[in-house]
Formats: structure tokens, C-alpha cells, sequence
């Protein structure tokens, strides 16, 4: 049986691609922030059929302790049940904060959860995709595109504006999926972002505080429903051979922002590594 | 430079620790919580590359503030700031709350703060110039109904803060006193600012902005900081009202922001300020 894990799962567009999944007869590991959410997610979905394999891991995801955690947790459950093998990670949790707000390591939240908890997780479970040629799917936005990484002040310290926060963690999520290719593709991981569009979900209205929960509460109508873009997700995790393409928008490849280049993804994994305290390996020990 | 930094594990706390590193500055961080304080020195030791020193300490204590002092002494340890950040609050009225409660507001917020600034102050280097900050809050300005004790405990600190920095002036110490409107740290800063609505919103401060001219008005010339040109309007012209006024009015609005806002989702013992 394959194994996917998705962060953010108990709602939203990670809710919507644990169904699709379970639908294809995935065993599903769920990563959520909130208990009772959690668990309202995991009988919503145990609903859907009888034989529905899943797991929920209750985490926030935001601080690095938890990330390592969590990963141990799931590391343990693998080995329990599927000779150590991960076939689909996606790093789907993201939220947006209209503050300026830090982690426990003081952090900027936003480039914490979005960009940060992705990358440190990924670094834990390589050898588990290794083992499966698995695939690593992240969330993006066409947001990321017009945006610039600010390399002498990813935090923002500043001034900070919520828009620039989140659109820079966006293109955080290419880089860091073409660094992974980049790295990794030998070993047969591959990694794609996707496009969800505009989806009609509460990321704009969690713990957000000020302007952006207002805006968001009015401009999330115009969404689709999250099923749409969980499609996408299900595309990636089953086609095969693995598509080619970074960057997907509807099951198709979609044009990224001309700043996604080599040095930058480089720049950004140099960064990453040392506000994680880890060390991408050049060749993964599975 | 070596920093002390009290409360260095809540938001107000990390927030000027990232401003210390930022500048270069060696810092010691105290905190109640040890969890948080490894997180943060992490944080600073990976952004910034500075020295970080931490030791969990409960400052309201006198025995914990004499094992921490004579961990200093035996470092032979000097400070040439002090970051005052630690405080709490609890929610609710005055007769609602445990009788417990009300005085441990005192007993950190007040009590605690002069104990270590004491201690501090006894162990700066001579000769050279010392910062000294104190975390008031906006709630100093007026006596606040549904707030009367932690707006009285900010108001001892503002006053602690102006006394100080005319007494101190020949040891060349530079006193400030940082009072801030809300700044979104926690979960429950958050949503207390989203129940009052549109002045919530309106007097709450960018976080990155108060911690960076905090360090930079404390270097240059210490007094009152309130951050915000709004604030300082309210602040001015809540001086020329009668205080029993401005207690009316604030009660006015409180009881209605409070009613409107679960105090459930609002865990007691967070550091506040």
C-alpha cells in the first residue's frame, strides 16, 4: 500500500487531497495543527469507505521541535507498517499573518510555516522517498510571481507587510522544490509545486488578526472549492513516469517567475540549512 | 555590548533579542520558560552568529535571582543593558479574578522588575554609558477599569522609569520607559485586539517597527517612548481630561469590547504587555 503524508490535512486543500488519496487507496499520515479538528477530519474521512487507512499527527508544524517530532512520529509509523517507505510527501500547511509575528526560535512566522517546516521536514524523510522514488509536492501561488527573494531580510524585520511575507515564502517553494530536483532527481525523487488558483478556504482567517482576515473573508467566495485543486495533487502522486515539469496548475505545467533560477535555489538552501541547524546530504543513506 | 533581557522567550522579548543580534550585541536571556529560551538562543546563534547565554530563572523569586546573580559573578559577567520585558496579565475583572492572580501581577511586573534591575545595575561596567528599559504599556497613561491592576503596576514602572533616569543621569545610565499600544505576539494578543474592533486594530503596533526604535531611543536618549502617532494623540489629550473621565470612558468601552470576547481562548499567565 503507498503512503502519502500531508500537512495542513484537516482542512482545507490538504483535507481535500487525503480524500482524493484515500480514494486511490493511499494510507494517509495527516499532519494538523488543531486536536479537535483533527479528529472532526479524520471520522469525516474514515466515512468515505470502509477500508479508509489513515493516521492523524497533531503538531505545529511553525516550531522546529515539533517538525523533528513529528517526523520521528512518522518515521516510527513507516517502519511499522511500510518497510520504511514514503511514496508522496506534501508540504501543503501554510497561513498568513497580517502582523509581524515570531516563532519560538523568532522566527518570522509566515516564512516559518510556509517555507521553513517544509524544508526541515523534507530533510527528515528523505530517506523514506528514496526508498519509494517517491515524490515531494508542495504548495504554491501564482502570488510568487513579481516578488523577489529579500536575501538581507527574509524576516522582514523592516516593516513588514503581510502580502510580501506570504508572496515571498510562495516563491520560497519553487526554489526550494528546484533544489530539490536539482539534488535529488538521481536518487529518483522528484518535486513539483502546485497552483492551486484561488480556493475558497479559511487560510486567510486562521490566528491572522487585522486587515487580512477581513479581505480574505470577503475575497474567498470567488474561490473554487478545494476538490478542485486536490486533483492536481492525485495527478502528481500517480502519473507515471514521473512528470517532467516543476510548476503545475490544473494537472497541466503552468510558466513560473524568471526569479526561480539556479543561484537563487542555492542561495536559499545555503540559508535554510543554517536557520534549521541541518545539512542536505549529497547522497541520500536510505 | 552584553544584554540582559528578561522575558526573552515571549513575543516582546524575542522580538528585541533579534534586534540585539541584529546590532552584534551579546546577549543573556532569562525566562521562566527553559523550552523557550533554548528555541530562541537557536534562532539567534543560527540568524546572527552572536554569543548566547541563557538561564531559566523565576524573577519573582529571591533565591532563583541570587543562584542567577552568582552564576554571573562567578563569569565575572558585566552588562551594559537591561531589557525589561517581563510581565504577565490575567483577563477579567477585578472581583473575578483569584485573589492569587491580582498580586502575582504585582509581584512580577513590579517586584521582580526592581530586584533584577538592582542586580543589574550593581553589576554594569564602570565607566561605561548603561541602558535601562522598562516595559510600561499605553494602560499607564489612565487608571483602567476591567485593567486596574495591571494598568497600575505599568503606571509604578513609568514612574520607577522618569525617576530613575534624572537620578542616574551622572552614572550615565539612560533609563526609557516603552509604552506600547497592543503588539500581536500571541494567539491571545491577537484576539484581544480583533474583540476591540476598529480601535484595536488602529492602536496596535507593528511589532518589528517598536522593537528596532526601541533599542534606537534607548541608545540615544532614553525617556518616554509611546509608539504611534495615534497613541500619542490619545495620550495627549487623555492628559487634559480629568482622570475620572477617562476612567469612565475606558470602562464604557471594555465592558462592551469584553463582552463580545470569549475570555475562554485567553490561557492566564501569558506574558502580556
Amino acid at each position: 500500500m503507498k503512503t502519502a503524508v500531508i500537512t495542513g490535512a484537516s482542512s482545507g486543500i490538504g483535507f481535500a487531497t487525503s480524500a482524493e488519496l484515500i480514494q486511490k487507496g493511499y494510507h494517509i499520515i495527516g499532519i494538523g495543527h488543531d486536536k479537535t479538528h483533527c479528529e472532526e477530519a479524520e471520522k469525516q474521512l474514515r466515512a468515505l469507505s470502509n477500508d479508509t487507512d489513515i493516521t492523524f499527527l497533531c503538531g505545529d508544524l511553525m516550531q522546529q521541535r515539533e517538525v523533528e517530532r513529528i517526523a520521528g512520529e512518522i518515521s516510527q509509523l513507516l517502519a511499522e507498517r511500510n518497510e520504511s517507505r514514503l511514496e508522496v510527501l506534501i508540504n501543503n500547511a501554510g497561513c498568513v499573518r497580517s502582523w509581524y509575528t515570531t516563532t519560538e526560535e523568532g522566527y518570522e512566522q509566515q516564512f516559518a510555516l510556509n517555507h521553513l517546516a517544509s524544508f526541515l521536514l523534507t530533510y527528515r524523510l528523505l530517506p523514506h522517498l528514496k526508498r519509494a522514488q517517491g515524490r515531494v509536492i508542495l504548495t504554491g501561488s501564482e502570488s510568487h510571481k513579481h516578488m523577489r527573494m529579500r536575501w538581507n531580510d527574509v524576516m522582514l524585520t523592516r516593516g513588514y507587510n503581510p502580502l510580501t511575507a506570504y508572496k515571498q515564502s510562495k516563491l520560497a517553494n519553487i526554489l526550494f522544490a528546484k533544489g530539490l530536483n536539482e539534488r535529488y532527481l538521481g536518487d529518483g525523487i522528484t518535486s513539483y509545486v502546485v497552483d492551486p488558483g484561488l480556493v475558497c478556504t479559511d487560510i486567510g482567517c486562521k490566528n491572522t488578526g487585522g486587515l487580512v482576515d477581513w479581505i480574505w473573508s470577503r475575497r474567498k467566495k470567488y474561490g473554487v472549492q478545494p476538490e478542485v485543486p486536490a486533483k492536481t495533487y492525485a495527478f502528481l502522486s500517480e502519473t507515471n513516469p514521473a512528470p517532467r515539469e516543476l510548476y503545475y496548475h490544473l494537472c497541466k505545467p503552468n510558466n513560473y517567475s524568471c526569479q526561480v533560477t539556479h543561484e537563487n535555489a542555492d542561495k536559499l538552501f545555503a540559508l535554510s540549512e543554517k536557520l534549521c541547524g541541518i545539512q542536505y546530504p549529497s547522497w541520500i543513506q536510505s | 555590548m552584553n544584554v540582559m533581557i528578561t522575558g526573552a522567550s515571549g513575543g516582546l522579548g524575542r522580538a528585541l533579542a533579534n534586534e540585539c543580534g541584529k546590532r552584534g550585541y551579546n546577549v543573556f536571556l532569562t525566562d521562566i520558560n527553559a523550552q523557550g529560551l533554548k528555541s530562541i538562543q537557536l534562532g539567534l546563534e543560527r540568524q546572527f552568529g552572536v554569543t548566547v547565554t541563557t538561564a531559566a530563572c523565576d524573577l519573582t523569586s529571591d533565591e532563583s535571582v541570587d543562584a542567577l546573580m552568582s552564576t554571573i559573578d562567578t563569569h565575572r559577567i558585566r552588562f551594559d543593558m537591561l531589557l525589561n520585558v517581563a510581565g504577565l496579565d490575567f483577563e477579567g475583572g477585578f472581583l473575578e479574578r483569584e485573589r492569587r492572580d491580582i498580586v502575582r501581577i504585582i509581584s512580577l511586573n513590579n517586584e521582580a522588575t526592581l530586584r533584577i534591575t538592582h542586580a543589574i545595575l550593581s553589576r554594569r561596567c564602570e565607566g561605561n554609558p548603561f541602558y535601562l528599559l522598562f516595559t510600561s504599556s499605553l494602560a499607564s497613561m489612565y487608571p483602567m477599569p476591567l485593567k486596574a491592576t495591571y494598568a497600575a503596576s505599568k503606571r509604578f514602572l513609568l514612574d520607577i522609569a522618569v525617576a530613575l533616569r534624572e537620578e542616574l543621569k551622572d552614572k550615565q545610565v539612560n533609563v526609557l520607559a516603552l509604552c506600547p499600544g497592543g503588539l500581536a505576539t500571541t494567539r491571545e494578543a491577537m484576539s484581544g485586539i480583533a474583540a476591540q474592533g476598529f480601535w484595536g486594530n488602529a492602536t496596535t503596533n507593528p511589532l518589528e517597527i517598536v522593537s528596532k526604535q526601541t533599542i534606537a531611543r534607548l541608545l540615544r536618549r532614553g525617556g518616554i517612548y509611546i509608539p504611534g502617532a495615534l497613541n500619542r494623540t490619545l495620550t495627549f489629550f487623555g492628559n487634559l481630561l480629568p482622570r475620572r473621565w477617562v476612567a469612565a470612558a475606558i470602562y464604557h468601552r471594555w465592558n462592551k469590547a469584553q463582552k463580545q470576547w470569549s475570555p475562554v481562548e485567553f490561557s492566564a499567565g501569558k506574558t502580556l504587555n
